[in-house]
């Protein structure tokens, strides 16, 4: 076997890695659970840690709350019909009234071994895919990364919005933000006003916090104010162990999740919400009793709830394989190793194989952690749902600053990250989508650098990005996937005035 | 201006005349044949411009076809108290430090979130900060300002 392989499942399979993993599963299932919390933010909540933690340690603890924060989402949507996180949406429809028929126990370990099969799935995936697809990223040059990295962006800008040149603007925006400071070819200062500080660009960290974190908090605040009211859990669980009935009713749906799941995590951008009501749609075509879904049958909450955890394995291909990432947390993901000295893309499995496959092997420990922490103590963790927000968010929101101080011992970093909370309450307003943006300051810096070290090798000649085979590929997709979604929007706009005309 | 994607894409095009007009202050440090500084940022000038202009054209299209009605303002009270605190609790970090700015902010957020029990609220929002900036320090090592109280957390 290669020994790197082993060395990475010796490192993930170490007491100190193993405690980290299950912690960040505890804490995933209890982030995804609390509605007005995400999987992002749980991750804000422990992102200062990762700073000082061992890298190893690190990635074990995120990748344990990633994929606990999946299934959590379902226990919320289950008991309280509220998802816990966006990706737990598809599982109301079937949970919550297989809960409301006095089967909350049954829904809850339909949806925790649904998880797991799907987890594991994509586990698989991942170890068999991902390095395949990084020996042929070795082979990339700087034109073909450049068209890597852009269609992994316009991807984004597809899925992410509803309006296309919505999510191209956030897009751009957010390669305004990353042109500040100096440029990643020649060390030019650019738009830094003189400012020291705007020398490093703004760190994605701080954005990211800023952009996802307080837009939550205030969200919340409004729904206080509106008088809503917190829900408390007050369904009783019961048994959580899986019937033999139920597990065999679950072999299609879990199939046909895990698979859809896995591939479209691949996607940049594509993410969990999406994978889940794809696969509740396609497991219901395929179901001999179709008119059972939406009345609490198992089909309906196995298939969206292998789908949203098989996306967690089809979203670290990408990450780790070409350094894209496919969503908010793999991005969060992508930063915790770089502030380790630890850049995802092909080279870590050339250079650092090792913890490629640590990595690997701790996501693989999550799902297992996952399943049997979930089943041990789900019924312990739902009294949780009763914790007060009044207590909840002013901590998320002294985490939110600690966690942008503690990057760089900075208070400039503590203003950037206000300054991207209120372009992210800004932009929720506009129902523009912060993912892009977010993304484009991930990405942004390689997506130039490519770019102007493949022209500075073609003299300037711009044919350079239509010569190899992979960067006409990934151009053209880039172009297809703009013109589908400009299309979409027409269609869906056609549809929305027929009925008024 | 009721429509908001046409303010949007105003203040957009507005922001995207100023960093062309920064991009071409940039100075030009290149050998020949190669791209120089600005040469990226002249090519998001030009698509924030041409993406603006399209988000214009289709806040004024549906403005004709729809009038949407205008957003309550009610809605933005909530964020600008919030922004408001954070930004107060922001400036004063430096020179009150985390424990001393924190207390404060925490219980009015405690507050502002629905918590109305005084005696809870005072104890929390001493206690809260206290055990992060311990935590923090002892167990991480990630030292928080101290402000004032330099001597006694520092």
């Amino acid at each position: 076997m290669n020994p790197e392989i082993l060395a990475g499942f010796s490192s993930a399979s170490l007491p100190g890695s193993l405690v980290a993993t299950a912690i960040g599963t505890v804490l995933g299932l209890i982030v995804g659970m609390i509605p007005g919390m995400t999987i992002s933010t749980g991750i804000i909540v422990v992102l200062p840690l990762t700073f000082v933690l061992d890298p190893t340690l690190s990635i074990a603890l995120l990748l344990g709350i990633y994929v606990g924060g999946m299934t959590g989402g379902s226990f919320s949507a289950t008991l309280l019909n509220i998802p816990g996180t966006p990706s737990a949406a598809a599982t109301t429809l079937d949970g919550y009234p297989m809960a409301q028929r006095g089967e909350a126990g049954r829904a809850l370990s339909i949806a925790i071994t649904a998880s797991f099969v799907g987890g594991f799935f994509s586990f698989l995936c991942l170890y068999f895919i991902a390095p395949v697809l990084a020996d042929v990223a070795l082979q990339f040059r700087a034109a073909d990364l450049f068209s890597v990295v852009f269609f992994g962006l316009t991807v984004i800008c597809t899925f992410a919005a509803r309006s296309p040149v919505k999510g191209l603007l956030s897009a751009v925006i957010g390669l305004a933000i990353v042109t500040v400071g100096q440029d990643p070819v020649m060390g030019t200062a650019r738009f830094t006003f003189g400012n020291a500080d705007m020398l490093s660009g703004v760190h994605f960290l701080t954005a990211l916090i800023g952009l996802f974190a307080v837009p939550q908090l205030v969200d919340n605040m409004i729904a206080i104010a509106r008088g809503e009211t917190e829900n408390r859990a007050g369904t009783r669980v019961g048994s959580v162990l899986p019937k033999l009935a139920d597990l065999k009713a679950m072999r299609l749906p879990t199939a046909i999740g895990s698979v859809t799941g896995a591939f479209l995590g691949i996607l940049p951008g594509a993410g969990g919400p999406i994978a889940a009501f794809i696969s509740y749609d396609y497991a219901k075509r395929f179901s001999r009793n179709r008119d059972r879904f939406g009345k609490g049958c198992v089909e309906g909450i196995a298939a969206p709830e292998s789908a949203n955890n098989a996306v967690t394995g089809g979203a670290l291909i990408p990450m780790m394989t070409l350094g894209i990432p496919g969503d908010p947390v793999t991005a969060i993901l992508i930063g915790a190793l770089l502030v380790h000295g630890l850049a995802p893309g092909p080279l870590l499995f050339m250079q650092r194989g090792d913890f490629a496959y640590t990595l690997i092997f701790s996501f693989m420990w999550a799902n297992f952690f996952n399943l049997a922490i979930a089943l041990a103590s789900v019924r312990l963790l739902v009294k949780l749902l009763a914790l007060p927000k009044a207590l909840l968010m002013p901590t998320i929101a002294l985490l939110c600053v600690i966690g942008s101080y503690a990057l760089r011992n900075s208070f400039f970093d503590v203003w950037v990250m206000l300054g991207f909370g209120l372009l992210g309450i800004a932009m929720r307003h506009l129902d523009m989508p912060v993912v892009p943006l977010l993304l484009s300051l991930v990405l942004g810096r390689q997506l130039e650098e490519h770019m102007r070290v493949a022209l500075t090798g073609s003299s300037g000649d711009v044919r350079i990005f239509f010569q190899s085979p992979f960067s006409i590929l990934f151009l053209s997709l880039s172009v297809v996937s703009i013109v589908w979604s400009f299309a979409s929007e027409r269609r869906s706009g056609r549809v929305r005035s027929a009925p008024s005309s | 201006m009721r429509n908001k994607n046409v303010a949007a894409a105003l203040v957009l095009i507005a922001l995207g005349v100023v960093y062309g007009y920064l991009t071409a202050g940039l100075p030009k440090r290149s050998l020949p044949d190669t791209p120089d500084p600005s040469f990226f940022p002249w090519i998001i000038t030009a698509c924030l411009l041409v993406l603006s202009l399209a988000l214009l054209v289709q806040g004024l299209r549906a403005q004709r076809d729809a009038r949407e009605a205008a957003d309550t303002a009610g809605g933005l009270r909530a964020p600008t108290v919030f922004l408001t605190l954070f930004v107060v609790y922001v400036a004063a970090l430096p020179f009150a430090g985390f424990v001393i700015a924190s207390v404060p902010f925490f219980a009015a957020l405690m507050w502002l979130y629905g918590e109305r029990r005084w005696g809870w609220i005072g104890i929390v929002s001493v206690a809260l900060p206290v055990i992060l900036a311990l935590a923090f320090r002892n167990g991480l090592h990630i030292p928080l300002p101290t402000g004032v109280l330099a001597g006694l957390l520092g």
